[in-house]
């Protein structure tokens, strides 16, 4: 790539040529941007100058409509800010109520609430890998990721009643049990997940002109990664070995990413549009192990229960927690401040696409316009998850 | 150049696979759902519509009160049945005039009949209602009435779950009359003391058929 500067004709027929940095507006409302993220790009020619994500044209005030709800109707907006990733965003709440109780979740419980964590996981993740090359210009392989996260979603529909915000976590447990036979679906699906994933990878993978625009491309490297919090699958693929799952376990995690369970964080040091997506593949992979160990404990485990009978109104003592997920695209973080009320005083909201996002203006610098649709992409970012 | 003939070389191969891929996908059935011919197979649990059982609802206002964005409301008004002939005493019932469910509001997290202590609120898995006007939907008490019929039976838990409270509380051995020195056991006669607890026990053993799970 070269440097050298050029100049573009702006006018032309006047009489005389000037030349002029351009202030380009991607969005808020344009097709290449999911959401409504807007990018003020300042561009010489081809070259991006200078790009600045402006934030805040989905802002619902999540965080202050959290001050006026009980608990359980603050996972009704909770699963909501990353739309993407429900399950994974309810678990992180509930678990900061239950650590503030100091109540004890039913294992079975937890080792449902794993399993539907790591379902949202290849649901989220089999999304980005369909809508990431439609950005590129390839569409077809939405349509085979679609088709298994349609499968996927019919037993998270199955168990919670919703194929989106599922609705199923509640302080102290699950809203029920598992219906009769859906361990086997689930298995049944993941298999068949398993089975046709190729199909989808060889599509992605194996794609030449996919690799050409993406190989090399967007380079992120570590220093930039941790001076700006970037987290989930974008840190990784720069290199950056860290999954909360594994260093701070949470639900059953413990056991999974333990000696003989299934789960290893999936990293690459490319740091670039190709390197994150191939992590986002191998999760895929990673996860339905995971889930699949999680449908085997579950069948294994005694009978029991799968909630825990709670008081009328739900008060959570006086206190301060926080309590830090992995979410399919990064660490979501929870701040809850209790003055013993049965509404949270303060209920802060660390949503990992925010950081992801932030990292954008220095990440497009010096880049070429045509690269920028597929840097956008590569950063996974649910624009309900940046401006809450 | 170098480049080119390997280019060219995997491109026969390249063009094996894709036609072999095509070929493969041409023998088995579609994966689409002729969605408005074929009706889709929702499970029991799907939430598609609030269905209403008017005659259980007893206008506690449970539900208008714990829904996140209010969007149930509610009317009614209290009645006074006159004394039975034997000598009792008028009673007052709330009657329901007015029930809707604003779902163009609603946001289908289910707290509403999650938390109805008389069960008069279900989930159906009926999703067909779009209008063209937001206006229409709302859903009033006969609307919602109309999903009734198309509630669902809960589905079978798996074998990991413990036995619902109404088999836990059928299936416990009858409780013996306590010998105890002192005043005579309340109750008396055993069939008395498996039916109901009595007042003075403390409220976290109540037999578990009378926890309200069970009317």
């Amino acid at each position: 790539m070269t440097q050298a500067p050029r100049e573009l004709t702006v006018g032309v027929g006047a009489g005389g040529l000037a030349t002029a940095d351009m202030v380009l507006n991607i969005g808020p409302q344009h097709p290449a941007t999911h959401g409504v993220l807007r990018l003020r790009i300042t561009l010489d020619g081809e070259r991006v100058l200078k790009a600045e994500p402006i934030v805040g044209y989905m802002h619902r005030g999540a965080e202050k409509l959290f001050e006026v709800r009980d608990y359980r109707q603050i996972l009704v907006l909770a699963n909501r800010h990353d739309w993407l990733s429900a399950f994974s965003n309810e678990i992180g709440l509930v678990l900061a109520v239950e650590r503030m109780l100091g109540m004890d979740v039913p294992e079975r419980a937890t080792w449902t609430r794993t399993l539907m964590a790591e379902l949202n996981r290849v649901l989220n993740h089999l999304m980005f890998l369909g809508s990431y090359p439609l950005e590129l210009g390839a569409i077809t392989p939405i349509f085979y990721a679609f088709r298994e996260r349609e499968d996927l979603q019919a037993v998270m529909e199955e168990i919670s009643g919703g194929r989106m915000h599922y609705m199923f976590n509640r302080v102290g447990g699950l809203r029920d049990d598992l219906p009769s036979g859906w361990l086997g679906r689930v298995e049944a699906t993941i298999a068949q997940v398993r089975r046709r994933l190729p199909d989808l990878e060889s599509l992605i993978v194996g794609n030449e002109i996919l690799h050409a625009r993406t190989r090399g491309v967007g380079v992120l490297d570590v220093g930039v990664v941790t001076s700006y919090g970037v987290s989930g699958p974008i840190a990784r693929a720069s290199g950056l070995d860290i999954d909360l799952r594994r260093d701070q376990p949470y639900l059953a995690y413990d056991e999974v990413f333990g000696a003989d369970g299934p789960g290893r964080v999936v990293t690459r040091t490319g740091g670039d549009c190709q390197a994150r997506l191939e992590v986002l593949l191998e999760q895929v992979h990673v996860s339905l192990d995971i889930a699949e160990y999680c449908v085997q404990r579950l069948g294994s485990l005694e009978r029991g229960p799968v909630n825990v009978k709670l008081p009328k109104v739900l008060k959570v003592p006086e206190g301060a927690d926080y309590v830090a997920t992995e979410n399919p695209l990064g660490m979501n973080g929870y701040y809850l401040v209790s003055r013993g009320e049965k509404t949270p005083w303060r209920l802060k909201l660390r949503s990992a696409s925010f950081n992801n996002v932030a990292v954008l203006g220095e990440l497009l610098e010096g880049t070429l316009l045509a690269d920028m649709v597929a840097i956008l992409g590569s950063m996974f970012f649910v624009v309900g998850d940046i401006d809450k | 150049m170098a480049g080119s003939k390997k280019r060219g070389r995997s491109l026969v191969p390249g063009l094996m696979k894709g036609m072999a891929t095509t070929a493969r996908t041409m023998t088995r059935p579609a994966h689409t759902q002729q969605y408005p011919d074929v009706k889709p197979d929702l499970p029991p649990r799907s939430r598609g519509v609030i269905a209403l059982l008017a005659e259980n609802c007893t206008s506690c206002m449970l539900c208008a009160r714990e829904c996140p964005d209010w969007c149930i409301y509610i009317d009614s008004h209290k009645e006074t049945i006159p004394a039975g002939p034997e000598g009792g005493r008028d009673r007052q019932q709330n009657v329901l005039d007015r029930f809707a469910i604003d779902f163009s509001l609603c946001m289908y997290c289910g707290i509403c009949i999650e938390v109805c202590p008389f069960d008069a609120l279900f989930w159906s898995p009926e999703f067909e209602y779009a209008e063209l006007d937001i206006r229409d939907l709302l859903h009033e008490k006969d609307r919602l009435g109309e999903w009734m019929p198309t509630v669902p039976p809960p589905p079978a838990l798996t074998a990991g779950a413990p036995e619902a409270t109404e088999v836990a509380a059928a299936n416990k051995p009858a409780r013996t009359p306590r010998t105890r020195t002192g005043p005579a056991a309340a109750g008396g006669p055993d069939a008395a003391a498996t039916a109901a607890s009595p007042p003075a026990r403390p409220p976290e053993r109540p037999p578990a058929a009378d926890d309200g799970t069970a009317p």
